[in-house]
């Protein structure tokens, strides 16, 4: 994407910013993100089989770190894939 | 003593006698010095993708509790064992280190608009969290950091980075 496009949609940006959308962990008051819980942790996975970014999900800081290690083992053990074509 | 939790992928063509020999002589290695607190079977399951041309594999989950000997020591008789498909062990995170509450309840989206480029999850993920990290000395924030750091992946087969995109 060239330079000045984007800082066109950074200036539309700060002046409509997007919508708050809230972290469902948060919400359900959970705090660890198990591997083991892969119905959860597919509804973060984008096609491809990429992690969802915060950017999409609304999810926060701290709970994207924990759900980013939690799909990583999950992947070891075979339990999502690495790549879905 | 540390808790830790070890997963381990048995090959789907194991007889269910010989399956149950691996378990039970993986379950002593844990008993022998440690406190095995539930042995977890999902059975035979499909895998997401092959692993040495399998398609399905009997999943195990071991908690237990024991020293840092004990993890090794399973790593070791998993090598040794050509039945074990892949294997992973990771610290559990102890009760007491509660998170505080304002931890909890941050709001979801922090990002500045500037920084929101279209690149892949994984990539961008780990770019925010390093800006975030210059950003924000809170004092909140870096004791989630530490608490992160014990619950880490103790071992990790060889072949998991080069299926990595
Ligand atoms: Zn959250």
């Amino acid at each position: 994407m060239a330079r000045e496009q984007r800082t066109e949609r950074s200036s539309f940006r700060r002046y409509f910013p997007p919508k708050r959308k809230v972290c469902r962990f948060c919400q359900r008051n959970v705090r660890d993100i198990d591997y083991k819980n892969v119905d959860i942790l597919k509804r973060y996975i984008l096609e491809r089989g990429k992690i969802s970014p915060r950017r999409v999900s609304g999810t926060c800081s701290y709970h994207q770190r924990r759900l980013s290690t939690a799909i990583k083992r999950a992947r070891i053990l075979a339990l999502l894939p690495f790549l879905e074509d | 003593m540390t808790q830790y939790e070890t997963a381990f992928l048995i090959s789907p063509n194991l007889e269910e006698e010989a399956i149950e020999k691996v378990i039970s002589q993986m379950a002593e290695v844990v008993k022998k010095k440690g406190k095995l607190i539930n042995e977890d079977r999902w059975g035979k399951k499909k895998l997401a993708y092959p692993i040495q041309k399998f398609e399905e594999a009997f999943y195990v989950f071991f908690l237990y509790e024991a020293d840092p000997a004990v993890p090794f020591e399973l790593e070791r008789q998993f090598k040794q064992t050509e039945a074990i498909l892949r294997y992973l062990t990771i610290k559990k995170e102890t009760k007491e280190k509660e998170v505080p509450e304002e931890e909890k309840s941050l709001p979801a989206s922090e990002e500045k608009p500037t920084e929101g480029e279209d690149v892949g999850g994984d990539i961008e993920e780990e770019a925010v969290e390093k800006k975030k990290k210059d950003e924000e000395a809170d004092e909140k924030e870096e004791a989630v950091e530490k608490e992160e750091k014990v619950d880490e992946e103790v071992s990790l087969p060889e072949e998991k980075e080069k299926e990595e995109d």
